[in-house]
Parts: structure tokens; C-alpha cells; sequence
């Protein structure tokens, strides 16, 4: 078997030259999805930093975006041989710090390394799901809702906080925010072919969140002086800006979503019901906003059997028995089990809904939220 | 020697990953606050759920009822009553257990006191009549006080607590000529703030102004204080007009009344400032309006 020499088109590939050793040098292309997402995610930043008040510093947009462009740079160098240009750890690192804040950070302070702690354990846990949970070859969860969900978790209110759902009276700043999301929904989802799934979660998430409100359910959020509720619930947790980066652009992670249409379609559903299901008992705004987050942990861990799913409903025939032998079907899935990374992944699909569940009677968290906690920065 | 590095490497992947998992595992049950040791380690669990005091004066014994708040007040003293006589005498005081401390601020006209607690080694008071003097303690419950004095005194008995004050309105603010001229909604400015403010015109003419559930970031030497702004939103704000004095704010949570000082007329400011001198910081503020309806 003989190796085909070079072309010359590999060979004028942009590469690097260290110690004699020719490093392939990888770049995304104009086309790629990734820039026109990095690009919407920057935009919204920098609205974050000069008209919409947000309490994130510079510094710790640029310190997570770096480490997990770090991470994946050394990740793909070791593994395989070539500079890639970290486009999705870049955007991995944007997006926990478009929806994480540090107790404490006040907007304006540009340079402050406030929490940054936080910020980068979020990251390195979102990366290294990434990079260690691959149960199928691919990984499982989406690396910036994993890594936002358990520091939320593990670190809690005491230390960090999720971006408010509204970010300000709805003025031009945040009309402009919305214009920008909503532009880059269109431009990015059709391209990879979410938005289908989009419009499925956004129905169903809706109408669950419109019974909810119709029900009287309300939650606490540090920035009103009485509970949220009725319309006012239903225009926070509905058509917030956050809600809708999560599922233009968190949830519309094709590596991560099941991959057949049908299958996208139940996907989305899906995810809002267990989005709706984990809102409900919520009395803050921090558990509603964590609830959402937890619903894709969970459905990112059930996309390969929603695939399957869907694949066996589009190719099931009416009269036609989808046959198994029950013994050899237990034997595969108590060997798939026994994996570690499966063991990880249940785990995590596991303990993020129950964990969201235990803040809806978090009396610490309600006092923080009601603005009674007496601390003097709480949030 | 490669395959005994090939099982080295291969042990020590296993190790490490069961390890991960373990910490895993572990991070999910810290996460969920699992038998509150997130709480515990981070010093996060809530306050216990008390009654509120409901007088400035007479104790009112907090307890946990079902009016119960988690809801704290900076520390505030409250009186549990004033005693006189002349020469010995004894005295009975209960301390609620809820009590960051308890305090006696006594007096006399000649020669020596002492007070004497059971439970002290120390007397609480032991002087020479001249300016008041003050003792204090920690033990709760029920407090015999000894009152060892050569000539009249009095004693002062208060106790530190830290639970909101919920005051009702003053019987005069009930009364037919009684008019809420203003009341507006605390915001943040510098700190955290909460509640309504009214302003009465008494009958008799004077003014008194009520909290109701009100709720401000805790502190010492916070003020009450009027102000010709409409709206202040910063501290900036406040500082650009003379603001007016009402009262020493020592509860910072619950519902309380404040006479209005005779020289202030409330008619000419237009918001209400929670004031804190020693670091010039508005902490909350209300906009003044007349009541709707």
C-alpha cells in the first residue's frame, strides 16, 4: 500500500513550522455557522457593556473565552497533531460568560477579575464534558449549559448568579438586543437546520408558561419589589432575552441535538415541557433561569435515544413488528451502563433536574431574591 | 517493560476516572445541598424563622409562631423595663432566648450601686453615683437582678435583638381628622430597599410617618430623612438639596411609626431617604405622592 505524496494544495495549506515539525494550521471558513453565532454572542456583549448595564466585566469575557480556546487548542494539538482554530470554545467561553455573573461585579468596572474563578471553572467543567463525557464517540451535552449549570449549582447564590431574564426596561437598549437575537436567529438556525426545533420548544414553552401565569404561579426577582406574575410572568420567562439565546443558540447546538428532523422537532418539544415541568415549583427568578438551563442537560443526555425514536417512527410500517430479543437488549444496555462516560452523563442528566428542583424552597435564595437577605451586594 | 507502562498508564486511568466520577457524584449531592452541608460549609442557611417584636418597650417575648420571619433587622435595643427605688431591692427581668445580648444602664443620686446577677461572678454595676453607668450580658432567660444602693436610683433593663419590629399604626393615625397626605414606594439606591412610607397630618396638627413592611440593607446609624427631590437615584442626587432629619432608624425591618419633628413640615419635600452619614451613601429612597383614591 503506497502513501499518496502531497498535493500541492495540502502542501500550501496554511500550516506552522515548530522545530522542523510542519503543524497543519486549521481556520474556519466564512461560511461557517460558528463565526456568524461568535459574531450575534459579540454584538449582544458589547450591548452588555455599554447600554444594557450588564454587572460583567471585560476582563472575564476575555479570561473565559481564552481558556477554553486554551483548552481546545492544546486538546486538538495532543490529539490530533493540528492547530485548530478554537471557534467552538470560543464560543463556549462567549456564552458562560454572557449568562453567568459573579456576586459583586458592578457594570463599568471593565477590568475587575471579580469571581473570575467561577467564570473559569464553568468553562474548564464545559470543556472537559466535552472533551471526557463521549459515550458514542461524540459528546453529550452542550459544554457551556453544562458548565453554567453546575457552577449555578455547586457554587449557588452565594457566590453567583444568573444573567437577569429581562435585561432592563423594554427601551431602545434592549429593543436593540432583542433586534440583534432575532436577526441572528434568522441567519444562523436555518443554516443548521433548527428552526423547526426552535419554533417547537418556543410553542410548547409558551402555552406551558401561559397556563402557569393564567394558574397564578410568580416568582421573586431581586430587581422588582413585588413578585412577578400574571403577563408580566408570562413576557419575563417567555420572551426574555436570555430565553431566547437559549434556544436560538444554546439549544441549536447541532452536535448536540438529535440529528434527524422528527427527531429535532421532539427534541425541542421536549425540552420545553421539561423546561415548563422544572419552572413551575420556582419561587425565584435564579431557579426559573436554572430550570430552563437543566432542561437541555437532561435532553442533550436523551438526544441519541430521541433519534433513535424518531428514526424507528419514520421507518416503522403499520403491520410490521419492530422485533428484539428482550435478553440481548437488557444484556447491551447494562454493558452501556457500565461505561464511565454513560455513568458521568446519568449522573449529570440526573442530579441538574433534582438539584434545580431543591432551590424552589431555598429560603436563603428566596430572602436573596425578595431583596431581605441583608446582605450589602447580593447579587 | 512497555506492557508494565501500558498497565501503569491503564491502572492509573482507572483510578483517575473513578475518581471523577466519585467527585462527580459528590459536586451533584453538594449542588442539591444534600442534608444542608452546602448551606453549612458556604454559611448560607437561613436564620431561623422568629416572631417579630411588636412594641419598642415591654419586651413581647419573639418566639416562633406562625407569623414567624427569616427576615432580620440590623440589632436593635429593646427596652424591657425601668425600675426605681431607694436602697436594696430585687428584680425580675425575662431575657428572650433569641437575645444577642442584654444590657443594664443604671443611675444614682448618692453614695455607691451594685448589680448583682446570679449567673455573673461580676457584678453587672458596680460604681460610684455619678454619670449612668452600664453593664452587660449574654445569658438569656430569666434574670434576678440584686440592687445593692446607698440612696434612690433607677435601672434601665434592654435587650439586643436583631428580629423586625412590627409596630401598629398609632391609635391617632385611626382618627376621623387624621389624613394620609403622602405615601410613596421604597427603590434601591445604594442598598437594598423595600416597603411603603406614609405620612399622616394628625388631628392635633402634628405629623408622624409610618413604615410598613419595610425593609432596608442593615446597618448602624441609618437616618430617616426627607428630601425636596423628587426622585433621587443616587447619592449624588440627594447630596444636591438639604435633605431634613426624622428619626434615628434602629430597626431596619418591620413596621414602625415616627413622629415628624414640629419644625419640619412635610408638605415641602417630596421624597422620603434612608440616609447613612458615617459613609454618606443613600442606601433606599421613596417618591412622595398623595395616596391614589
Amino acid at each position: 500500500m503506497s502513501v499518496p505524496a502531497p498535493t500541492t494544495a495540502l502542501a500550501d495549506r496554511p500550516h506552522l513550522s515548530v522545530g522542523g515539525r510542519r503543524i497543519p494550521v486549521i481556520l474556519p471558513t466564512r461560511r461557517d455557522p460558528r463565526l456568524h453565532l461568535a459574531i450575534v454572542l459579540l454584538t449582544v456583549q458589547v450591548l452588555g457593556q455599554t447600554v444594557l448595564d450588564f454587572k460583567l466585566s471585560v476582563a472575564q469575557i476575555l479570561v473565559s473565552i481564552a481558556t477554553a480556546a486554551a483548552i481546545e487548542l492544546a486538546v486538538t494539538l495532543r490529539r490530533d497533531g493540528v492547530v485548530l482554530w478554537p471557534a467552538s470554545a470560543m464560543l463556549t467561553g462567549n456564552s458562560v460568560a454572557l449568562l453567568l455573573r459573579a456576586t459583586g461585579t458592578e457594570h463599568g468596572d471593565w477590568w475587575s477579575l471579580n469571581g473570575i474563578g467561577y467564570f473559569i471553572a464553568a468553562v474548564v467543567l464545559g470543556m472537559a464534558s466535552k472533551y471526557l463525557i463521549r459515550p458514542a464517540g461524540r459528546h453529550v451535552f452542550n459544554p457551556s449549559n453544562v458548565g453554567l449549570v453546575w457552577v449555578l449549582l455547586v457554587v449557588g447564590p452565594a457566590g453567583v448568579f444568573p444573567q437577569y431574564l429581562w435585561w432592563g426596561p423594554l427601551g431602545l437598549p434592549v429593543g436593540a438586543a432583542l433586534v440583534v437575537i432575532v436577526a441572528g436567529a434568522v441567519w444562523i438556525l436555518r443554516r443548521v437546520r433548527m428552526a423547526a426545533m426552535a419554533a417547537a420548544f418556543t410553542a410548547t414553552f409558551a402555552v406551558s408558561i401561559g397556563v402557569f401565569a393564567a394558574a397564578g404561579r410568580s416568582f421573586w426577582a431581586i430587581w422588582h419589589p413585588v413578585p412577578v406574575a400574571g403577563a408580566f410572568y408570562w413576557v419575563n420567562v417567555v420572551l426574555s432575552p436570555e430565553v431566547l439565546i437559549f434556544v436560538f443558540f444554546m439549544m441549536s447546538d447541532p452536535a448536540t441535538a438529535p440529528r434527524t428532523p422528527r427527531g429535532r422537532l421532539a427534541f425541542g418539544v421536549l425540552t420545553a415541557l421539561l423546561a415548563a415541568a422544572l419552572v413551575y415549583p420556582q419561587s425565584t427568578e435564579f431557579g426559573v433561569k436554572l430550570a430552563i438551563l437543566s432542561s437541555l442537560t437532561v435532553t442533550c443526555a436523551l438526544a441519541a435515544l430521541i433519534d433513535r425514536a424518531a428514526g424507528r417512527a419514520e421507518h416503522a410500517r403499520p403491520g410490521v413488528p419492530v422485533s428484539a430479543d428482550p435478553r440481548a437488549v437488557l444484556g447491551r444496555i447494562a454493558s452501556t451502563v457500565r461505561r464511565p462516560a454513560v455513568v458521568a452523563a446519568m449522573i449529570i442528566a440526573v442530579a441538574a433536574p433534582l438539584d434545580t428542583l431543591s432551590l424552589a424552597d431555598d429560603e436563603h435564595l428566596i430572602l436573596i431574591e425578595r431583596g431581605l437577605s441583608g446582605d450589602p451586594n447580593p447579587q | 517493560m512497555g506492557a508494565d507502562d501500558g498497565r501503569v498508564r491503564a491502572r492509573l486511568r482507572k483510578v483517575a476516572t473513578v475518581a471523577g466520577l466519585v467527585a462527580l457524584a459528590a459536586s451533584a449531592a453538594y449542588g442539591g445541598d444534600v442534608l444542608g452541608i452546602r448551606s453549612r460549609l458556604q454559611g448560607t442557611a437561613p436564620p431561623d424563622a422568629r416572631a417579630p417584636a411588636v412594641a419598642r418597650v415591654g419586651g413581647g417575648s419573639p418566639s416562633t409562631t406562625p407569623t414567624a420571619t427569616r427576615v432580620r433587622s440590623a440589632p436593635w435595643w429593646q427596652e424591657l423595663g425601668t425600675f426605681e427605688g431607694a436602697g436594696p431591692a430585687d428584680h425580675r427581668v425575662v431575657i428572650d432566648d433569641g437575645a444577642l445580648q442584654w444590657r443594664v444602664r443604671g443611675s444614682c443620686r448618692s453614695g455607691d450601686m451594685a448589680v448583682t446577677f446570679p449567673h455573673e461572678e461580676d457584678p453587672l454595676i458596680e460604681a460610684t453615683c455619678s454619670d449612668e453607668t452600664v453593664g452587660y450580658a449574654t445569658r438569656t432567660g430569666t434574670a434576678q437582678l440584686t440592687i445593692e444602693a446607698d440612696g434612690p436610683w433607677s435601672l434601665v433593663v434592654e435587650q439586643q435583638i436583631d428580629v423586625p419590629l412590627v409596630e401598629p399604626p398609632l391609635p391617632a393615625m385611626h382618627e376621623p381628622q387624621t389624613v394620609a397626605a403622602s405615601t410613596g414606594t421604597f427603590y434601591d439606591v445604594d442598598q437594598t430597599g423595600r416597603g411603603q412610607v406614609t405620612i399622616y397630618r394628625l388631628a392635633d396638627g402634628s405629623s408622624a410617618l409610618r413604615l410598613e413592611e419595610f425593609f432596608v440593607t442593615p446597618n448602624v446609624d441609618l437616618e430617616i430623612r426627607l428630601s425636596p427631590l423628587a426622585a433621587p437615584k443616587t447619592t449624588q442626587d440627594y447630596l444636591a438639596a438639604d435633605a431634613a432629619l426624622v428619626a434615628v432608624l434602629d430597626a431596619t425591618a418591620g413596621s414602625m411609626n415616627f413622629p415628624v419633628p414640629p419644625e419640619i413640615d412635610p408638605a415641602a419635600y417630596r421624597s422620603v431617604v434612608i440616609w447613612c452619614p458615617p459613609i454618606t451613601s443613600a442606601y433606599a429612597a421613596a417618591s412622595l405622592a398623595p395616596p391614589a383614591g
